[in-house]
């Protein structure tokens, strides 16, 4: 297990956080580099993929982008199972996003998979004049849980591909085989020929 | 060549009305395309034919003694929206057991390789389809003709009676017969009004609709019609595709939908005696009891289309033809470079099954015909006074839902009319009742908003649930509809009403509150309304049926999911099927489809079409579900031939978003609902919404607080 096909590794990666924060807007600016003033709000759920390269492998994000509000949290669970890496995005501009990244943090250590790459990232970092979280808060927060920390912005895409570079760094090499249970990631044909080849 | 073309010719003026004319047709189109001096280049798309189904050693006992035996190989064609059946026996191979016998039985043999072939027969034809799955021995069918024929049993040496009829269901109206779990009904229907198409044959008659030169006879040529379907059997699941194939059917096409509805309507009564000969048919043929001797004397007076002296030329046509739209045959073929001959099939050992393609089905193009009216013009100011007596009432209100629900509305009548539709006018009202209503209720509404202008910054402040409420609207009203200029630009007045209007409503419906969809549930009415009151009470008539989806146990939805589940299971097994091998069955990736009525998933003015036309509860209550059904069996091949998981489908879905033809899907959602008629209706749980509430007891939504 340990080396075989670390060189290509698909990783489900899930966004949480308050609605309105902007998750949608950091999977945009990450997947399209787009960004959009008025961003509709996501419905259900949406997925995207972006492979990044990290040293000499490359990384695969299957990226689940979820609807934030509380009404909807009975569908997170459906989303963040068996994800190798979760976004928890806050508003820097709103403390009750801040409050309500730290209730996802809980259920994801209590419900999650144990070796979530967990990030958080303090997003609208382009408003430092409506700021209300502060970054030592929120460094702090992350710290004390394992978390790590960037403050990011769609809008100018300050750290955007950073953060997912970072947790793309962290995910452990040997990822175990995607999570039978889930319906997440099961591997594509031509990647497990690949796999295969590389067995023999 | 030109034998086979000049019987084209002949046969498309005499045989317009023939049962069989759809299968000849397919011959002789066929046979000049293959032969034509352009070659292959004269294909005609639209005629392509396609081996959907293929099994070898499929086989014949004409007799007890195991020599006499008969193997063929087995497939199901595809042309057009016509399915047929042929099998035909393999060429007598000299290392075959016959050959250690006489002489004279080989010629026997041979004679009865002749007799038992079987050319393509199309599904118009076939009433009944019988399986025996003895745990001793071979599986094998009795295929009943409408004729009450039947050809002999076909042993399936090779297994694969349960593929051939999944893949049948594909493609032909297969069902279960209620007396028989191994007994298939074809074309028969369950609905008393389809069922009456079915006595009456009337799925010939769409087959032969599906040939433009009988819609148009004194087209010089069957291209110069079929070209212009040219995408049809190539529709790839590509949007554009898609859209292209669905207008230039519905140009084709019109005059048979109306003519088998009328035919239809007239004849429904017949149901009942259609149902009860079938039914008793197939207790003739249940326990299989026949002799041999029977069954060939049968067989031998089949209809002389299916078997009959001119059968070398007819045969080797149609037989040849789905070779072509299949590559790998295609080429052994052009090798050969002769119209096959029934026994060459011997040659070619190796079974298919494998790879044939998962084709884009097309048997609910086929329901479309039959069912699915065409989309007509919206209904405009003149015509909807005369739905109106000189009081203001509407007279029939069901003939103007059934109006609307084929045209929708012109949009100036759209603020008028939606108020019915939606419920917060009623139909015998007056204008004076409704002038009077509207002021009525123009108070009332100032009187609920009143509530929340009058909470000051001060109680705002000791009052969490309001500021949530009112920041959660806040961040969606200026996220919604942006683009459509009667929301776009800053300080706009009418995302300000968004605004007002959703609050009101989370205070007329404490209980319920914001719910993030809401806005594109109103944005679309007030664009309509104009009116802020009249906006709030047409936004609370449609909460009063969609609320539930709102519902924080999720309950609303979950109900329609699963109905929509079953909807497939009815209306696409093998779709479902294959969902359920994917772990695809909570339908999720549906879910901003049902949450929001497809507020997503069209342009603006569609949106509104759309919306006025499931307001009619016209056909079903439910017809949303049947446009996610009919929406995805129009992206099935792509979904299964991709092999999507549960997230591709859903990013698959999302992206679909723009690129649904409407009018075509509502008329597939249409025939799928008149097909699956109560079955169908009873895939949905009484009070799924958009039913109203079953009981009125206290709270309707009891919701747990959001924090």
């Amino acid at each position: 297990m340990a080396t075989i096909g670390n060189n290509n590794l698909n990783a489900k990666l899930v966004l949480l956080g308050d609605m309105g924060a902007g998750k949608s807007s950091l999977v945009l600016r990450f997947v399209k580099g787009q960004f959009l003033e008025f961003q509709e709000s996501t419905i259900g759920a949406a997925f995207f993929s972006q492979t990044l390269a990290v040293n000499d492998a490359t990384v695969k994000f299957e990226i689940w982008d979820t609807a934030g509000q509380e009404r909807y949290h009975s569908l997170a669970p459906m989303y963040y199972r068996g994800a190798a890496a979760a976004i928890i995005v806050y508003d820097i501009t709103s403390m009750e996003s801040f409050t309500r990244a730290k209730k996802w943090v809980q259920e994801l250590q209590k419900q999650g998979n144990p070796n979530m790459v967990m990030a958080l990232a303090g997003n609208k970092a382009d408003l430092e004049d409506k700021r209300k979280v502060t970054a030592e808060e929120a460094r702090t927060y992350a710290e004390e849980n394992g978390l790590f920390f960037m403050e990011t912005s769609a809008k100018t895409a300050i750290n955007v591909n950073d953060i997912f570079y970072e947790i793309a760094k962290r995910l452990p090499r040997a990822q175990p085989a995607q999570n039978p249970a889930g319906m997440v990631l099961v591997d594509r044909p031509a990647e497990r020929s690949r796999s295969a080849a590389c067995c023999s | 060549m030109s034998e086979s073309s000049t019987m084209q010719e002949g046969e498309s003026h005499d045989l317009s009305d023939d049962a069989d004319y759809a299968a000849s047709q397919q011959q002789g189109s066929t046979s000049i395309s293959q032969n034509g001096s352009g070659g292959r280049t004269v294909m005609n798309e639209a005629d392509r034919a396609q081996v959907v189904y293929q099994k070898d050693n499929v086989t014949i006992h004409p007799t007890q003694y195991a020599s006499e035996r008969i193997s063929g190989r087995l497939r199901l064609i595809k042309q057009g929206s016509s399915l047929f059946m042929t099998w035909i026996p393999y060429k007598a191979t000299p290392s075959g057991n016959d050959l250690t016998r006489q002489n004279s039985n080989v010629r026997s043999a041979e004679r009865d390789r002749n007799l038992y072939t079987i050319r393509p027969v199309p599904f118009t034809d076939v009433r009944s389809i019988r399986r025996h799955t003895p745990t001793l021995g071979w599986q094998y069918i009795i295929v009943v003709l409408s004729s009450g024929l039947a050809f002999p049993p076909l042993y399936f040496y090779n297994g694969g009676v349960r593929e051939f009829l999944a893949t049948l269901k594909e493609h032909a109206f297969l069902v279960r017969s209620a007396d028989d779990a191994n007994a298939f009904l074809v074309n028969d229907f369950q609905d008393p009004l389809q069922k009456s198409l079915s006595s009456l044959e009337l799925p010939r008659a769409v087959s032969v609709a599906n040939s433009p030169s009988t819609l148009v006879p004194a087209s010089p040529s069957p291209f110069a019609e079929s070209s212009g379907r040219t995408d049809r059997d190539s529709c790839d699941g590509s949007p554009s595709a898609s859209l292209y194939s669905e207008r230039s059917r519905q140009k084709v096409h019109d005059p048979a939908h109306d003519l088998s509805i009328q035919v239809l309507e007239k004849f429904s009564l017949l149901t009942k005696y259609a149902r009860e000969t079938t039914s008793q048919l197939l207790r003739e043929i249940h326990g299989d009891n026949y002799g041999a001797f029977e069954r060939k004397n049968e067989f031998q007076s089949l209809p002389s289309s299916v078997h009959d002296g001119r059968s070398n030329d007819i045969v080797k046509v149609p037989d040849e033809a789905p070779v072509a739209s299949d590559p790998l045959e295609t080429s052994a073929l052009v090798k050969q470079k002769i119209p096959c001959k029934k026994q060459n099939h011997g040659e070619e050992a190796a079974t298919k099954v494998g790879t044939f393609e998962l084709v884009n089905c097309k048997e609910f193009d086929k329901l479309a015909l039959v069912w699915g009216k065409p989309r007509q013009p919206p209904l405009g100011p003149e015509e909807w006074t005369t739905f109106l007596d000189s009081e203001g009432r509407v007279m029939d209100s069901k003939a103007l839902k059934k109006r609307i629900f084929y045209g929708g509305i012109e949009h100036e009548l759209r603020n008028e009319i939606w108020k019915f539709l939606l419920g917060y006018h009623k139909y015998d009202s007056t204008y004076a009742e409704r002038e009077y209503l509207a002021s009525i209720k123009k108070s009332e509404y100032e009187t609920i908003k009143h509530q929340w202008q009058s909470i000051s910054p001060a109680q705002a402040k000791r009052f969490t649930k309001f500021r949530e409420r009112k920041g959660l609207i806040e961040k969606d009203v200026v996220r919604t509809d942006r683009s459509i200029s009667f929301y776009d630009g800053d300080d706009n007045t009418n995302v300000a009403l968004l605004h007002d209007i959703l609050l009101t409503y989370s205070f007329y419906n404490f209980d319920l509150g914001y719910c993030q969809g809401m806005s594109d549930l109103l944005s679309p009415i007030l664009y309509v309304m104009k009116d802020e009151s009249e906006s709030f009470w047409c936004f609370v008539a449609l909460m009063e049926r969609l609320g539930p989806n709102f519902n924080r146990d999720q309950n609303g939805m979950h109900s329609q999911l699963f109905a929509l589940s079953k909807l497939v299971e009815l209306l696409d097994s093998p779709l479902h099927n294959y969902f359920k091998q994917k772990d695809c069955l909570n339908y999720f990736f549906c879910f901003r489809w049902v949450l929001i009525q497809f507020k997503r998933e069209f342009e603006y003015e569609k949106i509104m079409l759309l919306w006025e036309v499931l307001w009619t509860h016209y056909l079903s209550e439910h017809l949303h579900l049947y446009v996610c059904v009919a929406i995805l069996k129009r992206y099935r091949k792509k979904i299964m031939g991709d092999q999507m998981d549960f997230d591709t489908v859903l990013k698959f879905i999302n992206e679909l978003s723009g690129h649904i033809d409407l009018d075509a899907t509502l008329k597939d959602a249409e025939a799928l609902c008149m097909c699956a008629g109560e079955n169908g209706e009873a895939c949905i749980p009484p009070g799924t919404p958009p039913s109203l509430p079953i009981e009125d007891t206290g709270s309707l939504y009891p919701q747990q607080d959001d924090d």
